[in-house]
């Protein structure tokens, strides 16, 4: 195995993994307000949060950023209750939410969620990080879009249970769709929030 | 409502797991020398008990096995540990005349403690790099 393909493998299974919810829960909660249709705009979604953790990570790793690693263990579960809260808000005013900045979103909250990682590679990869950093990142943006995949195909399957219990189909829905997936999510990162708080 | 509880007790956030093992071959003493990179905490956890080098030196030769291409088990020798920031840097070297090329290896450490445990060995030798990739269930590697 190239040592390239080593790093690509780290990063996709760190994103893969069943004990990485942090991150598959804020995919989730990320694509919860997409149909299948709507497929190019959560990728769009995805590749910003990658953009956007991969720019914290180079800066962190390389030393231009310090970052404090117990504040951003904090800011991670934040930016998935703040990701929820945007989905259940125009839900509960009774519109759709679109998402029309929802990739400027996840780009900011993939500058946090990059520099979660960072702290880890520098530590680790102290002397020779370029390649690392690289095949890390490549691993990373893989390991979503299988994630987004798999959240696509459960998004489906819940679509279909909650069209056996909601007497007006369609938008009916998609919201409680969104409600359901953004509020149990959000209960969950605001109690990781909770234990993390370094106030 | 008991269930959801559950499973939110279950779920956290989550660190990388991984160490990093280098390799190289010293002509001079005719031997192979491994550094092992571990995260402090994750060893001590490993350990059960406060870093010293004879628990850290026992630990390290129980997971850490290096073979020639036939398949002989080298003896490991224990050459001390140093610590940077949260990182603990392990010596190990092992007398081999046959260099890296072939060179069996498994690296198995922290395998016990974390489901998503990933251990890179990477080796530098004869104009070459190379690296393996351990995860736990794995059998030993041969570099190429």
């Amino acid at each position: 195995m190239s040592e390239l393909a080593a790093y690509i493998t780290l990063g996709f299974r760190h994103i893969t993994d069943l004990e990485a919810m942090d991150h598959i829960l804020f995919l989730f909660a990320l694509a919860a307000i997409y149909r299948l249709r709507d497929w190019r705009d959560s990728l769009w979604v995805v590749t910003a949060f990658t953009v956007g953790h991969s720019v914290t990570l180079a800066l962190a790793v390389t030393g231009t950023l310090m970052l404090p690693t117990r504040f951003i263990e904090f800011l991670i579960p934040v930016t998935i209750v703040a990701t929820c809260l945007d989905n259940l808000i125009p839900s509960f005013q009774g519109v759709r939410t679109v998402g029309r900045y929802r990739p400027v979103f996840a780009g900011v909250f993939g500058l946090v969620h990059g520099a979660g990682f960072a702290n880890y590679l520098r530590s680790m990869f102290v002397d020779q990080i370029a390649l690392p950093l690289f095949g890390f990142n490549v691993g990373i943006e893989l390991g979503q879009l299988v994630v987004l995949a798999v959240a696509a195909a459960a998004l489906v399957a819940l679509d279909r249970a909650f069209a056996l219990v909601v007497p007006r189909p369609g938008q009916g829905v998609l919201r409680l769709r969104v409600v359901a997936v953004s509020a149990v999510v959000a209960l969950i990162a605001a109690r990781w929030a909770v234990e993390r708080s370094p106030f | 409502m008991d269930l959801l509880l559950a499973v939110l007790a279950g779920l956290t956030l989550h660190p990388l797991h991984t160490t990093l093992t280098q390799l190289a071959y010293r002509d001079a003493d005719r031997a192979v020398e491994a550094t092992v990179r571990v995260f402090a905490d994750d060893f001590r956890a490993a350990l059960g008990r406060d870093v010293t080098d004879s628990a850290a030196a026992a630990y390290v030769r129980s997971t850490l096995t290096l073979a020639d291409p036939a398949g002989r088990p080298l003896a490991i020798a224990w050459c001390g540990l140093r610590r940077t920031g949260d990182l603990l840097w392990l010596c190990l070297r092992a007398p081999s005349s046959e260099g890296l090329s072939g060179l069996r290896v498994r690296v198995a450490l922290l395998f016990e403690r974390y489901a998503d445990q990933i251990n890179i060995v990477q080796a530098s030798y004869a104009g070459r790099r190379a690296a393996l990739l351990f995860t736990r269930g794995d059998a030993a590697k041969a570099l190429p």
